[in-house]
């Protein structure tokens, strides 16, 4: 194949290819254009070339780059966080990272380091957070990175690092704030090893020492060195070595000392109130303690010494009841979560400003406190019950601003928050409210800006329950119900709400004026409810009205009002609803098409009728097929319309059609009438009346030949009858009645008739029976019986539709057997004839 | 013969990257003569390890695991998600934290992106027999943002 040819090829599975992957920084995914890009676990071998040099963010985790050479990232210089956990680098040459001069962030997590050149990090002279966990590394000395001046974070957790040794250029990384040291194999600390801390105090440096094997602490190796925080758990492996520890740090002043162990490591078995003891040789602003799996009552006594630290927090310990010492502590703070104990701490007269007590197991009663300055009380996840709640009484304090009562057992509401008026946040969700339906509870809480009372059991049947409440601006409610599953006109006085969560509350309906005095309201949540239909009326005068969230219920269409109550709507979120993509809808379906943008994962919103619609997306309904199926049911309707009309006019103007096409010309032929008309005189008046008004009068014009009328005088009858009647007629008309019958003449006439008929061959014999006759009378004229049994007559009906159906029959058949021209009818009534005689 | 050259050209470059990763292998945690249990990794992104230390219809309260996984999020938070099913339908459901963001239990808690997490230690489980039968289990493991970091299908079958 010639090589032009090939390279066409080429040039068009190429241009094939770039229409289908746009995205040129394929495999990589663009999450912020031109700022975030994600290129996890890609299987890249080396770092992708066309990635936007904007890039800020890069995440090359798991990928196999082994090889960090000479400026691999010079391209990326607006680089600010470079992600390369797990990316098998064994060798970091000189200046791989040079170039970037904004990189805040370098995460080296996981990777096999064997060859770290000295000057691997050089050019990083904005880096403020480098984590270097599980990179096999030993020695902080042979760490390089003494420059990093502006370096706020070291986490070399998990590595092998033998000694705390804090090399020399920690002196120069003035803002180190956090040192994470854990999980390495540091046993010993010297006085030596903190000695750059004595040269250069880094006052805001936390140090995590957890998970080392600890066994020694040489006594004055903390002496005079002041740290933010230190952290040490799972240190020891028995209660003496944590005690000689714990006396090594003597001297250390902290703001933070976390104690204590993990689940899952090394425990202290044993302890003693003297394994502790050592605390009181440091100074301490707040002290934590966690998981001692063998704490024990006296061990807490030990603590005495740290009376006047200012917050204590104790968490997963065994206490059975810590009474003594925490009426001991002069602190500010008491934290106490998920801790064993049998009864509800009796806590009085301390001068605790916040009080954390939850997630305790083994207490089911609340008891009254007695905390005059208390501010901040979280009291929540304890399965508690309280008889009687809440006011002044109950918690001693005049101050409360913040109370947390949530995810306890029942609480009953008998005191409406006496005392408690500088409340601001309020929390009971997932505990069982009892009495608030009975009086307006929250009635002096003036300054409460958040209220929770979701899953609380409440059935709202009181229109007062959120009197008072002219600060809220927070009211969560989700999960209870209303009376009649309508929402009715709570939030008269909340002027000020801007969230209110309603979901899961069972609502079917909303009363017009439930938001008429919401006017700030910025986010409404009815999601989980059960509306029938998206009615915005209600929201009228919510002109901040910015969220709103309609998802999971039943909703069909909207009511027709749609945004021209929604004005400054920003996200409206009706997924998970069931639409009815029908035409009766369109409009409401034409505006979720409009206006896309505002909705919430607008190709989630599904369709649930039509049955041929199930399931597919409401933006894929064509509202075209409505306007179609419009037309075409017009159009038919006009058509069968105009059908039936045609078929009338042509039933109607049958004779008129006939005449103006031609096809049955009417032409008498060589004949002067259309018929003689044979009948008893008797008969008269209905051949006068009828037949001659019918035949001569109407269309087409028949001629008949009458005796009264046409017969010429002075010739005898029967000369008139042959000469006038049959001689010059076509058809002979019979109008059978008993008179014709009884009368001679017209029996003459008739077999005359019968005769001429025969011997001319001329017209053929039209019978009509006027009335009915007996069979005996007509027997007399045996020809005539027999005639008329063989023969189709036509019987005269005194009613319209039996006249009509006559007269078309009698013109069709006065029509019938009329030609063209005079030849031919000559031969067809031969032809007609032959065929009568043959039956 | 040009035509047959670009046509396949076209369909080499065009069609998707086989990204559809044959299942993980299914693994024995536990099996003795009337209990087995069996699991199957069903995150995309990786396999992981795990094995109880005792296998018998008489489960035992405070069961000893073993669980070893590489993290490919940062866990602040952890909750576990158990769902238990019989012929398909779901007969249990629960969700269990493991991680909080204050004082952690667990000491795999607060770990990063790319750490190896290994954990051998009791689970905190209520002793109880295991009726005959077989069931599946649906486990997950999801961080604060709903990242789901372990996901296993277990099928218990107790003769």
């Amino acid at each position: 194949m010639a090589p032009t040819s090939l390279a066409g090829i080429l040039i068009t599975a190429m241009a094939f290819l770039s229409c289908l992957r746009p995205e040129s920084w394929d495999p990589c995914v663009q999450v912020v254009p031109n700022i975030t890009y994600q290129c996890m676990d890609q299987a890249l071998n080396r770092i992708p070339d066309n990635i936007p040099t904007s890039a800020k963010i890069l995440d090359l985790s798991f990928n196999p780059l082994k090889h960090l050479s000479r400026r691999s990232f010079s391209n990326f210089s607006e680089l600010q966080v470079l992600d390369l956990s797990r990316c098998e680098i064994k060798i970091i040459e000189d200046d791989a990272y040079q170039g970037l001069h904004n990189l805040c962030v370098l995460i080296l997590t996981g990777n096999p380091i064997q060859s770290l050149a000295l000057g691997a990090f050089s050019g990083l002279s904005s880096l403020q957070k480098l984590v270097a966990v599980e990179i096999n590394l030993e020695y902080l000395e042979d760490f390089p990175i003494g420059h990093l001046k502006t370096l706020k974070e070291l986490n070399v957790a998990h590595n092998s690092i033998k000694s705390l040794k804090l090399p020399d250029y920690f002196a120069s990384l003035h803002n180190l704030e956090h040192l994470d040291l854990s999980n390495n194999q540091i046993q010993n600390i010297h006085h030596k090893d903190l000695k750059v801390l004595h040269q250069v105090p880094l006052l805001k440096l936390s140090v995590d020492l957890s998970l080392n094997p600890i066994e020694i602490i040489e006594p004055g190796a903390f002496r005079e060195i002041k740290l933010h925080e230190l952290t040490m758990r799972s240190n020891f492996n028995s209660k003496d070595v944590m005690k000689t520890c714990i006396q090594g740090l003597a001297g250390l002043k902290t703001d933070r000392l976390v104690l204590g162990e993990y689940k899952n490591e090394r425990n202290v078995e044993k302890f003693d109130k003297f394994v502790l003891e050592g605390l009181c040789n440091l100074t301490i602003e707040e002290f934590h303690v966690a998981h001692f799996d063998y704490f024990s009552e006296n061990t807490i006594d030990s603590f005495n010494c740290l009376a006047n630290v200012s917050a204590i927090s104790l968490v997963s310990l065994n206490l059975d009841d810590p009474s003594y010492f925490l009426n001991n502590f002069r602190g500010q703070q008491l934290k106490l979560v998920n801790c064993r104990s049998n009864v509800f701490p009796q806590l009085r007269h301390l001068p605790l400003k916040k009080f954390v007590y939850t997630e305790n197991k083994g207490v089911s009663t609340f008891q009254n406190i007695e905390l005059p300055n208390l501010e901040f009380l979280d009291l929540s996840n304890n399965g508690l019950s309280f008889k009687q709640c809440c006011s002044h009484i109950h918690l001693g304090t005049n101050k409360l601003m913040h109370l947390d009562m949530s995810f306890n057992d029942v609480i009953n509401i008998g005191k409406n928050f006496l005392g408690l008026e500088k409340l601001e946040y309020l929390d009971f969700q997932h505990s069982t409210l009892k009495g608030i339906n009975q009086f307006s509870v929250f009635l002096p809480l003036k300054n409460l800006y958040y209220l929770d009372i979701s899953y609380t059991h409440t059935h709202v049947d009181f229109y007062g329950i959120f009197s008072g409440l002219i600060s809220l601006q927070v009211l969560k409610m989700a999960g209870n119900s209303f009376q009649d599953n309508n929402l009715p006109n709570i939030f008269t006085e909340l002027a000020n709400l801007t969230f209110l969560d309603l979901s899961k509350c069972q609502l079917q309906q909303i009363s017009l004026k439930a938001f008429n005095s919401t006017p700030r309201l910025q986010l409404l949540n009815m999601s989980h409810n059960n509306f029938m239909l998206l009615d915005t009326l209600p929201y009228k005068l919510l002109y901040s009205l910015q969220v709103l969230d309609y998802s999971f219920n039943h909703i069909v269409a909207s009511k027709g009002q749609e945004l021209q109550h929604l004005p400054n709507i920003v996200s409206l979120n009706l997924t998970r609803n069931e639409f009815a993509c029908s035409c009766e809808h369109q409009s409401f379906l034409q505006w979720v098409k409009d206006q896309q943008q505002l909705f919430v994962e607008v190709e989630n919103m599904l369709c649930t009728t039509p049955l041929y619609m199930q399931g597919m997306p409401l933006l894929s309904f064509r509202n075209t097929t409505c306007g179609m199926s419009k037309t075409a049911i017009g159009v038919s309707v006009f058509m069968v319309l105009m059908v039936s009309v045609v078929v009338f006019l042509i039933y109607k103007f049958y004779f008129h059609l006939m005449l103006l096409a031609g096809c049955k010309k009417y032409h008498r032929g060589g004949s002067t009438y259309d018929a003689f008309v044979i009948y008893s005189s008797q008969d008269e008046d209905w051949v006068r009346n009828e037949l001659v008004k019918n035949l001569e009068e109407g269309v087409p014009r028949f001629q008949l030949c009458l005796h009264y009328r046409d017969f010429i005088p002075g010739v005898a009858i029967a000369a008139n009858i042959i000469q006038e009647g049959f001689h010059k007629s076509r058809k002979v008309i019979v109008v059978v009645s008993r008179h014709f019958i009884q009368s001679r003449w017209c029996i003459f006439e008739y077999e005359i008739a019968q005769t001429w008929q025969f011997l001319s061959s001329r017209a053929g014999i039209i019978f009509i029976i006027l009335q009915k006759i007996e069979k005996s009378l007509l027997r007399q004229q045996v020809e005539l019986y027999r005639l008329l049994n063989r023969n189709t007559y036509l019987e005269w009906e005194d009613n319209a539709l039996g006249r009509h159906i006559f007269w078309r029959r009698l013109k069709k058949a006065l029509l019938d057997g009329k030609p063209w021209n005079p030849e031919e009818t000559e031969d067809s009534e031969n032809n007609h004839q032959e065929a009568t005689t043959s039956n | 013969m040009k035509t047959f050259i670009a046509a396949f050209l076209i369909w080499t470059l065009a069609s998707p990257r086989d990204n559809c990763l044959s299942a993980w292998p299914t693994h024995t945690a536990c099996k003795s003569g009337n209990l087995e249990v069996l699991y199957q990794s069903c995150d995309p992104s990786q396999d992981f390890g795990f094995s109880f230390d005792q296998c018998s219809k008489e489960i035992k309260p405070n069961l000893s695991i073993k669980f070893g996984l590489i993290l490919r999020e940062d866990i602040k938070e952890l909750f576990l998600d158990v769902a238990l099913f019989v012929k398909g339908v779901s007969f249990l459901n629960f969700s269990y934290p493991i991680c909080e963001e204050d004082l952690p239990k667990f000491s795999f808690c607060g770990r990063r992106k790319g750490e190896q997490i290994y954990y051998a230690g009791p689970v905190n489980n209520p002793g109880f027999e295991v009726p005959e039968g077989e069931y599946q289990a649906l486990l997950e493991l999801y961080d604060e943002k709903r990242f789901v970091l372990a996901c296993a299908n277990a099928t218990i079958i107790r003769s």
